[in-house]
């Protein structure tokens, strides 16, 4: 089964996986249309900044077992098998932020949802673009990512990629060559200011 | 423990009125740009193109995504495309500065311009002999407006090249003739560079790039030297004088006006305002002991270096100086001011009045300045402000200035010399100066506060290395004290002989931005005086704050008039090592000078000073290892 999986040293922190992710959840589906739109949509994919103002795509692990699941008294967290996806239920919701103090991730969020009773406050995450899912589409998120850091592929293909570069770099007389030498030329003297900032 | 927020600056009056600001629960540009993290790779290496419809479009570093926009362009044509508009966009804003000056030239030349004059007749005969505009038997509003016409042409597209391109060493005006860079108009390479980067017309990354050359050289031999030029006939040419820096300038007893913003025109008039005998009577009826005008950002250098008008900070303390609480107005024009001021101002008494039919701000009130109402204007602004010093409440000063000594034009540096270049030279042959470095630029949020600018004056001056500066770097090293008068304490022997000789700190401050021109002239007479090219020279120009735009066509500019340039910040074009390594390597072969990229000023003055020791060794005068 095919999974959203994040590469993080490849993410240039450009945020486009966030408003795809909100177009994506919106009525309209439309990035332009859906700014104006009530409730406004949301992203449920959050790019982060680490230390060194790097960014990183956090977005829900669809943990399991999933502790806001076992964390969730009126049972609106359930998994769907079929698409190995933690999902909450807007209309079971009651609000009560159990999940988030659960999540080890932080990737909770409460606010009104075009799929949640209007006017009601619910948790929202990640759903792994169910409703694209169902149109044999891939998820926005990984659709926007230009830069391949976030990829949708089956585990076993990303692991046995990850492992072969490994083997790759400790082959005998191997080059390590960067996966982009500008990238890095840039990362490098961004660290230098930051340091300086904060020595 | 750190001191609260010294991660952000090394100034203690921006420390302590961050502080200030944090209890007042205003938001300053350090909060902003912490909320712009992570920022955009694409747009951080110049790999995303918005230049037409068909995109926007970004290119992969990674080499997996895209490797091409819609139309084909690469990540190279990208990145020069890109660059291009850069150089672009600060070639047309000290151009249009300088054709804002050239305005009023015209207008005082033909009887129109109320409260402006000619302050320095000799110069605008000088330039205008240059421009070949005739003076024999004319007065000077004549010559005024006849060289007003004249400077308007090198805007224009009648001409094969701009007429102050002379200035340059002949070796110089050679290879840019051979090179196919030599500017034929201001407006016409800006013109063109936005021409050539339109989809479908120049897609070789070098030729582009080559286009950025002369369209930069537009504005460094063009339109900036137009500005201080006229700038100079206008308002008088600077001689040295004492002044103060940073926040402590403002009076808590007395009226506070600021200026921010980068044209004389109209600082200048609210100065005259201000030193106003009604004005200054007012002020007393009011309970003031009268009016102190500050400056921020270049304007403010433009009146230091003519008037001794003190500065209360740069770049990123133009927030902080208004969280004081004690400024009763601040004027400005145009460039570099940032739209959140009328948002801080708005927590105190201070009013923000916006001056230039092409700048406007949100939330404050426009008062027009043109030729003909400036006198006037000023007036009633100044009085405004003076009006206003009732409503002020509690104010935080919380330092005490800083004593410098400024005003040092190419003019004034001759003449505290005796006249003429040869001792400075005879100083450096014999290497108690190694040689010199320009330290120009901005404030970054990227960089902590003046640390970079700072760091390296102090490592340049403390090895012999006499330091020019201007802009916001030249209020920084001021703050830090290296113009006070018995400054040359810390520099190295062999400088601190020379400027206690002549009387000077190590580092002279030499005007504003557009005023990086003089450091072009200097840079000249010094080449022409010992018969080789500037890039032969032990110069090098630095830039360890940088922000703008205007910036970076200014480091092209001194680049392509052969002076080698480490920049802090990287530019916008790691997209394209192709690119890299053209400007940190390969340029050399093509103007003797290159770009470098060191964040770390440690690290850059041992750059800078390897460059000096090198240059020394070719002209065969004594050198160092490094």
């Amino acid at each position: 089964m095919k999974k959203v999986i994040v590469h993080p040293e490849r993410c240039v922190g450009c945020m486009q996986c966030m408003l795809a992710c909100a177009a994506a959840h919106s009525k309209t589906k439309s990035l332009f249309l859906a700014v104006s739109e009530k409730p406004q949509p949301k992203p449920r994919v959050h790019v982060g900044v680490g230390l060194y103002e790097e960014g990183f795509p956090n977005r829900c692990r669809h943990c399991n077992p999933a502790p806001c699941q076992l964390a969730c008294l009126p049972g609106a967290i359930f998994r769907d098998n079929e698409i190995d996806t933690v999902l909450i239920d807007p209309d079971k919701c009651i609000n009560c932020a159990s999940c988030a103090m659960a999540c080890p991730f932080g990737v909770i969020r409460y606010h009104e949802d075009a799929v949640a009773p209007p006017g009601k406050t619910v948790a929202v995450k990640c759903d792994n673009c169910y409703e694209r899912r169902q149109q044999k589409r891939i998820p926005a998120c990984v659709e926007a990512c230009m830069v391949a850091a976030l990829t949708f592929e089956t585990e076993a293909a990303a692991m046995k990629r990850k492992t072969d570069e490994i083997s790759r770099s400790v082959s005998t007389g191997a080059e390590t060559a960067a996966l982009s030498p500008g990238f890095e030329l840039l990362n490098t003297l961004k660290k230098v200011q930051i340091e300086m900032r904060n020595p | 423990m750190n001191k609260p927020f010294e991660n952000s600056t090394i100034c203690e009056d921006s420390q302590l009125l961050l502080q200030k600001a944090a209890r007042d629960q205003i938001e300053t540009v350090w909060e902003r740009h912490q909320a712009q993290q992570p920022q955009c790779g694409f747009c951080e290496m110049g790999l995303s193109c918005r230049n037409c419809v068909m995109g926007p479009c970004r290119v992969d570093p990674f080499g997996e995504g895209p490797q091409k926009g819609v139309c084909g362009a690469d990540a190279d044509i990208i990145v020069a495309r890109n660059l291009g508009r850069m150089i672009a966009a600060g070639a047309a804003s000290h151009s249009d500065h300088g054709r804002d000056l050239v305005d009023v030239l015209g207008e005082v030349g033909s009887g129109n311009g109320s409260g402006y004059q000619i302050r320095d007749p000799e110069k605008l005969k000088r330039v205008a002999a240059e421009y070949g505009v005739a003076t024999d038997g004319k007065d000077d509003f004549q010559i005024a407006a006849g060289l007003a016409d004249a400077m308007k042409e090198d805007y224009g597209c009648k001409q094969k090249s701009i007429t102050l391109i002379s200035r340059a060493p002949a070796k110089r005006q050679e290879l840019w003739n051979n090179l196919g860079v030599t500017p034929r108009g201001i407006d016409r390479e800006t013109s063109e560079m936005m021409h050539r980067t339109h989809m479908g017309v120049d897609n070789d990354w070098q030729s582009l790039l080559l286009h950025g050359v002369r369209n930069a050289l537009s504005d460094g031999w063009g339109g900036s030297m137009i500005a201080t030029e006229v700038s100079d006939i206008l308002f008088g040419t600077p001689t040295p004088r004492a002044t103060r820096f940073n926040v402590g300038v403002l009076a808590k007893d007395q009226v506070n006006i600021i200026v921010h913003g980068h044209n004389p025109v109209v600082s200048e008039m609210v100065l005259h305002a201000a030193q106003s005998e009604e004005m200054l009577k007012l002020a007393e009826s009011k309970g003031a002991k009268g009016i102190n005008l500050a400056g921020v950002c270049c304007t403010g250098n433009e009146l230091l270096m003519r008037h001794g008008v003190a500065m209360a900070g740069n770049h990123l303390s133009t927030e902080l100086v208004l969280s004081t609480g004690a400024v009763e107005m601040m004027l400005v024009d145009y460039q570099c001011i940032m739209p959140s001021l009328a948002t801080v101002a708005s927590c105190y008494h201070t009013k923000m009045i916006s001056t230039s039919d092409k700048a406007r701000f949100p939330g404050m009130e426009h008062q027009e300045f043109h030729p003909e109402n400036a006198a006037e204007t000023a007036m009633t602004v100044v009085r405004q402000a003076v009006e206003n010093f009732a409503n002020r409440g509690e104010a935080f000063i919380p330092v005490d200035s800083v004593d410098a000594l400024g005003g040092f034009s190419v003019e004034s540096i001759v003449n505290a010399l005796g006249g003429s270049p040869d001792p400075l030279i005879d100083a450096i042959k014999a290497g108690k100066i190694r040689g010199a470095v320009g330290i120009v630029g901005c404030n970054n949020p990227k960089i902590k506060q003046d640390h970079g600018h700072v760091s390296l004056a102090q490592r340049l001056i403390e090895n012999d290395i006499l330091v020019v500066d201007t802009g916001c770097a030249a209020v920084a090293n001021a703050k830090a004290g290296f113009k006070m008068t018995d400054a040359a304490e810390l520099a190295g022997p062999g400088l601190q002989e020379i400027c206690g000789a002549l009387g000077v700190p190590p580092v002279l401050h030499m005007g504003s931005c557009v005023d990086n021109v003089r450091i072009l002239v200097l840079a000249s007479a010094l080449a022409n005086a010992l018969n080789v090219d500037i890039s032969d020279l032990p110069i090098a120009g630095a830039a360890p704050e940088w922000y703008s735009e205007k910036a970076a066509t200014i480091g092209v500019y001194f680049v392509a008039s052969g002076v080698f340039t480490v920049l802090g910040p990287m530019p916008p074009i790691t997209g394209s090592l192709n690119i890299v390594n053209l400007l940190t390597e390969g340029l050399n072969d093509v103007v003797g000078a290159t770009f470098a990229v060191e964040p770390d000023p440690e690290k850059a003055a041992i750059l800078i000073r390897r460059h000096i020791e090198s240059k020394r060794k070719a002209l065969g005068l004594p050198a160092e290892d490094v």
